[in-house]
C-alpha cells in the first residue's frame, strides 16, 4: 500500500505539464490512434498548457495590484483576477481528467443505448467544462473520486440541455443534426428558452429591435479582442490612479491576455485533438445510424449577424453590472471572451432581435456574477492544489471566471456537495 | 507561390482545429504538403482574407469573400463519407488554384 501511495504522489508531483501528455499518450495509443499523431499530440498538449500558466502569470502579476488599487481608490470591491479559459488548464491538467472523460464516455455511450439521450457526446474538447468542474470539486471536496462523480454528471446534464434546445438551435442556426450541450451556454440557451416568452408579454417589447448591421459598423473595433484589450487596460488603469506610463504598460498587458491565452489554449487543441479523434471515431462508428444530434463545440453558432451584434452592446453592458451589482466580486475582463458563445445559444429564442438578446444576457449574467464571486475561493483552490500561483494565492489573492467559476449548473452540484457534508472548505 | 487554405470557427480552438487536422491529413496524402493550412477566429478574418484561397467555415457564413467558401460542417457531424466527400470538394477547388 505504501509503494503504491509513494508512487502516486510521485507522480503527481510531475506536475500536469508532464501527466497529461503521458496519459494523453496512454489514450491515444489505446484507442490506436497513429502514433506520430499520438506523440507529437500529446507532447504539444504539454506546451500549451505551459504557456498557458506562463499567460496566467502575467496576467496576475499584471491585473491583481491594479485591481486591488481600484478597489481602495473607488470602495470597488472588483477584488477577483478574471483568467477565464485558464480553467482549461485546471480541466486538462487536474489528475481526474481521464477519469471523468472516459466514465462520461461509457454513461453517454448507455444512455444512447437505451434512447434516453439523443445527444452524441463526441465533441471531446468541451468535456473540459465538466472537468474544470470536477477539478473545482476535487478542491471543495479534498477527494479525487467525488470531483469525477461531479464532472460525470454535469456533462450528462448538459447533454440532456443539450437535447431540450438541439432543435431550436438547428433550425435558426440552419445546421442539422446538431446538439449545443457545450457548458455555460447551453445553460443560457435555457434560461433564454424559458424567459423569452415571459419577457415577450411586455407590451411593445416583442417589436423593439436594433440593426445588426449598424451596430457593426459603429462599434466594430470593439468586436477585435484586442482593442478592446487595450481599451479596458486604460480604463482600469485610470480607475486604479495609475500615472500615464503604468496605464498605458497596463493597457499592453491586458491586450496582451485578451489575444495570447486562446492562443495557448488553442495549442492545447491542437495537441488534444488528434488524439480525440480516436475517440471521436469510435463513438462515431458504434452509435453513427440511430437518431441522433451530434454534440458541436457552441463556436459554430457564432455566424449569425446578430450575434457580434449584441456581443459588442454587451461588454460595455457585462462591465457596468460588474460595477453597479452590490457584492459582486468580479470585473469580467478575459471572461468577456465567453460572451458571444451564450448569445450564439440566446439567439434561437429572441430570433435575432438585437434588443432582446441584449436584455435577457443581461439577465443571465447578474447570477453568473455573482457565482463567480461566490465559487471564486473553491476556484483557486483548485489551482492552489495543482501547484499553481502558490505564492500570490498565499498572499490572498482570488482568482474567477464566467466560465466555469460563474456557471450556475456547477454552482448547484458544487452545493448538493456541500449539503451532503462533503466539503472540507 | 504559397497557397493558403484557412479554416474558422468562432473560437479558433476546438472545431477550426478538427477541419485543419483532417485537411492536412488529406493533403499530405495527396502530396500537397506545399499548401497551408491554419485554423483562425472568424471575427479575425479580415487580417485574413486577401491571403487566403479557401475558406472552410465551421459556422453559418452571411457575406462573401473573394474566395471559394467551403462550410467545414461535415468535419464535425458528418458520416466517413460524408467527410471524405467533402476533402474531394477542396481537392478539388485546390487543383483549380494551379
Amino acid at each position: 500500500m505504501e509503494v503504491i501511495k509513494t508512487a502516486v504522489s510521485w507522480f503527481l508531483g510531475l506536475g500536469s505539464t508532464v501527466i497529461v501528455p503521458i496519459v494523453l499518450m496512454i489514450l491515444g495509443f489505446a484507442f490506436k490512434v497513429e502514433a506520430k499523431k499520438t506523440i507529437r499530440g500529446a507532447i504539444m498538449t504539454g506546451v500549451g498548457l505551459a504557456g498557458l500558466f506562463l499567460i496566467v502569470d502575467l496576467i496576475v502579476a499584471a491585473l491583481q495590484p491594479a485591481v486591488a488599487a481600484m478597489a481602495t481608490r473607488m470602495g470597488l470591491s472588483l477584488t477577483l483576477v478574471d483568467v477565464n479559459w485558464a480553467d482549461a488548464g485546471i480541466a486538462w491538467g487536474w489528475p481526474g481528467v481521464a477519469g471523468v472523460l472516459l466514465i462520461t464516455l461509457a454513461v453517454n455511450a448507455v444512455l444512447i443505448s437505451l434512447r434516453i439521450t439523443k445527444t452524441l457526446w463526441v465533441d471531446i474538447w468541451s468535456y473540459w467544462h465538466g472537468s474544470a468542474l470536477a477539478g473545482f470539486v476535487w478542491a471543495l471536496t479534498g477527494n479525487l473520486w467525488w470531483g469525477i462523480v461531479a464532472g460525470v454528471l454535469y456533462l450528462t446534464i448538459g447533454g440532456f440541455l443539450g437535447d431540450w434546445t438541439a432543435k431550436d438551435i438547428q433550425e435558426f442556426h440552419g445546421m442539422p443534426g446538431i446538439s449545443v450541450p457545450c457548458g455555460t451556454t447551453v445553460q443560457a440557451g435555457v434560461f433564454a428558452k424559458l424567459i423569452t416568452p415571459i419577457l415577450d408579454k411586455i407590451p411593445g417589447f416583442k417589436n423593439w429591435d436594433a440593426s445588426p448591421d449598424a451596430i457593426r459598423k459603429r462599434f466594430g473595433l470593439l468586436g477585435e479582442p484586442v482593442v478592446m484589450g487595450a481599451i479596458l487596460g486604460i480604463v482600469i488603469g485610470i480607475a486604479a490612479g495609475y500615472n500615464v506610463q503604468k496605464i498605458l504598460g497596463l493597457a499592453m498587458q491586458v491586450a496582451t491576455m485578451m489575444v495570447v491565452l486562446p492562443r495557448m489554449v488553442s495549442i492545447i487543441s491542437e495537441g488534444l485533438i488528434p488524439i480525440a479523434q480516436g475517440v471521436i471515431g469510435f463513438m462515431r462508428e458504434k452509435f453513427g445510424n440511430r437518431e441522433i444530434y451530434v454534440a458541436v463545440d457552441c463556436a459554430v453558432t457564432l455566424g449569425h449577424p446578430s450575434v457580434m451584434a449584441s456581443t459588442v452592446i454587451l461588454y460595455i453592458i457585462a462591465i457596468l453590472l460588474a460595477a453597479v451589482l452590490p457584492g459582486n466580486k468580479l470585473l469580467p475582463i478575459a471572461s468577456l471572451a465567453v460572451i458571444p458563445f451564450w448569445v450564439g445559444s440566446v439567439v434561437p429564442y429572441t430570433k435575432g432581435n438585437v434588443v432582446k438578446t441584449v436584455l435577457v444576457m443581461a439577465l443571465y449574467m447578474i447570477p453568473v456574477l455573482y457565482i463567480a464571486s461566490v465559487v471564486a475561493p473553491v476556484q483557486t483552490q483548485a489551482y492552489n492544489m495543482m501547484g499553481q500561483y502558490t505564492e500570490e494565492i498565499a498572499k490572498g489573492t482570488l482568482l474567477g471566471s464566467f466560465d466555469m467559476g460563474g456557471d450556475p449548473l456547477g454552482f448547484l452540484i458544487q452545493n448538493v456537495m456541500r449539503l451532503l457534508g462533503l466539503s472540507v472548505l | 507561390m504559397g497557397y493558403r487554405i484557412v479554416v474558422a470557427c468562432g473560437a479558433g480552438i476546438n472545431t477550426s482545429t478538427l477541419g485543419e487536422d483532417m485537411i492536412r491529413e488529406r493533403l499530405s496524402k495527396e502530396g500537397r504538403e506545399d499548401i497551408e493550412v491554419i485554423h483562425v477566429l472568424m471575427s479575425n478574418i479580415e487580417a485574413y482574407e486577401d491571403n487566403m484561397d479557401i475558406l472552410v467555415s465551421m459556422q453559418q457564413v452571411y457575406r462573401e469573400f473573394k474566395c471559394p467558401v467551403v462550410s467545414g460542417l461535415p468535419f464535425l457531424i458528418g458520416t466517413k463519407s460524408e467527410k471524405e466527400a467533402l476533402l474531394d470538394k477542396i481537392m478539388e477547388l485546390v487543383k483549380n488554384l494551379k
